[in-house]
């Protein structure tokens, strides 16, 4: 045994010194999973997880790749930019992953994606909704709706709601990349419907009082107050409106579209329009049977975190049976089957949670359906998102 | 600046300056029995909030090794109500402050006995915080934990005026962290200037060789500051909590970092310095207009700056006597 295994070190160590790579067949087909378990962002990534290890589940249960089951590979990112890099690095090396779903941040995705690009590994950005992130590279796509897309719908679904709105507050998280991005929209939308953009207030996703803030949204007098931020601060914020006595609309951005937000502002929540990338009320076969298994499993409805992750390793299992189809996986040497994958991504069409989603020739999400939605809280702790036509 | 907003601004401020002061206390604490900064009390902060959750609600979501954990299935017996919730919070505090006699036990007292550098101690610290953080984070995810409604946090404001036109709002959580606070402070105050545990204290922060010489059990008194030091912090803990909520695992990072800017500013080692440097900070972080309000920080740690350039030893510290 220990002749065997001495002997396999020399040849690999001979190959290597010789400059040349060892050609190995895939054995296992494993996908990489790199979002932030751990840091501020986990709160996101631990969605993420979900959403992964649930469609590992699923999808194995239900045949994984032509009958023979895929496995995840899970790498914590982190929140840093440093973090997603060595994700990125330790499933392309150690791991020797056909492609990659994750970071959980835009920013982490434009250090660690170039990673990817240069070992030509197929990248789906789970949640990387800022502008620029499929013109990273080739091998890099996206199964997150981009921001410009999505917000504005929001701020007509308000106008549907109460069309006396004329004056707006406009509130985000300064220290977020994200949503920095978003505000920019929703304060153009502001403009483009005419209304007036009465004060624009600034936070950090760290902080938890903001009386200043509400302070100022009530003596602006607004109809309608637009949060970009994060969960926490997030929920926070809409709590101490609340509680501080505003009664008007309040439109939450993406970072809001968590039912992570119900147990901050509790019944204060309720009302709260938000636009999103996914709805469990989508009415597709794929989305109901997803929402069904895991309410059974979680007791809650997925949120769009734990969809878009499911969504990208969804991606990933069928075109990867697709290449099966034609060629079976385990005759590919590793790298022309990331290569092979790449292509395949980007060739497909997908029946997700999402709704039917497919990508442009950069890796751009094309999907058909935004949703917005209103929180409706049962209790203190349970709500859900509803629908809103 | 218009009065209304004046008046609003002095309110907000005392009620979140009074959390930084009894805060910083458990630093100044340790600091002044030991000479060193315990860097894990930011920690300590946030064990105190998650330890009152635990045992006045006991359930936790969807992430972490405690997931789907209900403590409490027909409800805590310590839920329902502001007095049960009060006692809670003590419970929850007095659980901190065993978490501080711990930390003291396993990387304050190796070093002092190995007579280490105090900054190894610090780096000791900062070591056990980071284990704490990811501890929490490991054991019940990274998501945000809400008190129930009835924790006074959802109660209507307790008061609420007009003063030229603009509206002056002051939630009755708030009123609550300045009573308690005051409270606090003047028990602390009384414990360490009047009662004989506090005539130990101060001996032994005056001189440890003589005061064991005199038949005080030194250790003994490093663990009840560590104690006091430890409840101190899980109460401001609470109390940030049950006004904002508990905000994950990180929760007290930026308090921690807040609470030394404090007692720097105050003077290091002095419990009154404490307590004003904690309600300047307040005051300053309140004061700042609402547009610049997400660079509050900078400007409460730019205010520190400019004090310990005038007076370098902190508002009511003592300069240090240079022996010739």
């Amino acid at each position: 045994m220990i002749r065997t295994r001495t002997s396999a070190q020399f040849s690999a160590a001979l190959l290597l010194s010789l400059g040349l790579t060892q050609a190995q067949k895939v054995e296992t087909v494993t996908i990489g999973v790199a979002v932030a378990q751990t840091s501020n962002t986990a709160l996101l990534g631990q969605e993420q997880v979900i959403g992964a290890r649930f469609a590992e589940k699923f999808l194995n249960g239900r045949g994984g790749i032509n009958g023979t089951p895929f496995k995840l590979a899970f790498q914590d990112t982190g929140g840093d930019e440093a973090g997603a890099i060595n994700a990125f690095q330790n499933l392309i090396t150690k791991d020797r992953v056909v492609g990659i779903v994750g970071p959980t941040l835009s920013q982490q995705a434009f250090a660690s994606d170039p990673i990817a690009e240069r070992a030509k590994v197929p990248v789906l950005g789970p949640s990387n909704t800022a502008k620029g992130i499929p013109q990273i590279g080739d091998f890099i796509a996206r199964v997150s709706a981009p921001v410009a897309v999505v917000a504005p719908n929001a701020v007509r679904q308000a106008l549907k709601l109460d069309p006396k709105i004329k004056e707006v507050a406009v509130l985000y998280a300064q220290n977020d990349a994200f949503s920095t991005s978003e505000t920019g929209t929703f304060q153009q939308t502001v403009k483009d419907q005419g209304l007036t953009l009465s004060t624009v207030q600034r936070f950090q996703t760290t902080d938890t009082d903001f009386t200043t803030q509400v302070q100022a949204v009530l003596n602006a007098k607004v109809d309608l107050v637009i949060i970009s931020g994060l969960a926490a601060d997030g929920g926070n914020l809409v709590k101490q409106l609340r509680q501080l006595g505003y009664k008007g609309l309040i439109i939450g951005g993406n970072g809001l579209n968590t039912s992570n937000m119900f147990p901050v502002c509790q019944k204060l929540c309720d009302g709260v329009i938000i636009a999103q990338a996914y709805s469990p009320a989508q009415a597709s076969a794929a989305n109901q049977v997803f929402v069904k298994e895991y309410r059974a499993q979680y007791k809650k409805d997925p949120p769009q975190f734990a969809a878009q992750a499911y969504a990208g390793v969804q991606v990933m299992v069928e075109a990867l049976k697709a290449l099966d189809r034609k060629k079976k996986l385990n005759t590919y040497d590793l790298d022309d089957l990331r290569v092979a994958l790449n292509k395949q991504i980007l060739a497909g069409k997908y029946n997700t949670p999402l709704g039917t989603i497919s990508f442009d020739k950069e890796g751009e999400l094309i999907q058909k359906e935004f949703y917005v939605a209103q929180i409706k809280m049962r209790d203190a702790k349970n709500g859900s998102f509803v629908y809103l036509k | 600046m218009e009065f209304s907003q004046f008046v609003q601004n002095l309110l907000n401020g005392l009620a979140i300056g009074s959390v930084y002061a009894i805060f910083a206390l458990g630093y100044t604490l340790v600091f002044s029995i030991l000479g060193i900064i315990n860097f894990a009390h930011g920690a300590v902060f946030t064990l105190g909030a998650y330890f009152t959750y635990t045992l006045v609600v006991g359930e936790f979501s969807n992430n972490g090794l405690l997931k789907g954990v209900a403590l409490f299935p027909d409800g805590s017996p310590l839920s329902g109500n502001p007095l049960t919730f009060a006692l809670a919070t003590l419970l929850g505090a007095a659980g901190a402050g065993l978490i501080a006699v711990l930390i003291e036990r396993l990387a304050f007292r190796p070093m002092r006995s190995r007579g280490a550098d105090p900054l190894l101690a610090l780096v000791s610290s900062l070591g056990v915080a980071l284990v704490i953080v990811n501890l929490i984070q490991l054991l019940v995810g990274a998501e945000i934990y809400n008190f129930p409604s009835d924790a006074y946090g959802e109660t209507p404001p307790a008061l609420s005026f007009t003063l030229g036109g603009k509206i002056v709002i002051i939630r009755t959580v708030q009123v609550i962290i300045f009573a308690v606070s005051l409270v606090m402070l003047a028990v602390l105050g009384y414990v360490i200037g009047r009662t004989k545990i506090g005539k130990a204290l101060r001996a032994v922060a005056e001189n440890p060789t003589t005061a064991s010489l005199l038949g005080i059990s030194v250790d003994r008194f490093i663990v009840i500051t560590f104690f006091l030091s430890g409840f101190v912090g899980g109460l401001a803990g609470t109390l940030v909590g049950t006004a904002f909520g508990v905000a994950g695992p990180y929760f007290g990072v930026t308090y921690g970092l807040k609470g030394l800017a404090v007692i720097v500013l105050g003077g290091l080692g002095s419990i009154p310095g404490a307590v004003l440097g904690g309600l300047v900070i307040g005051l300053a972080e309140a004061f700042v207009p609402a547009e610049y309000s997400a660079y509050k920080d900078a400007v409460a740690f730019a205010l520190l700056f400019v004090i310990l350039l005038v007076r370098p030893q902190g508002l009511l510290g003592r300069a240090a006597i240079q022996k010739v």
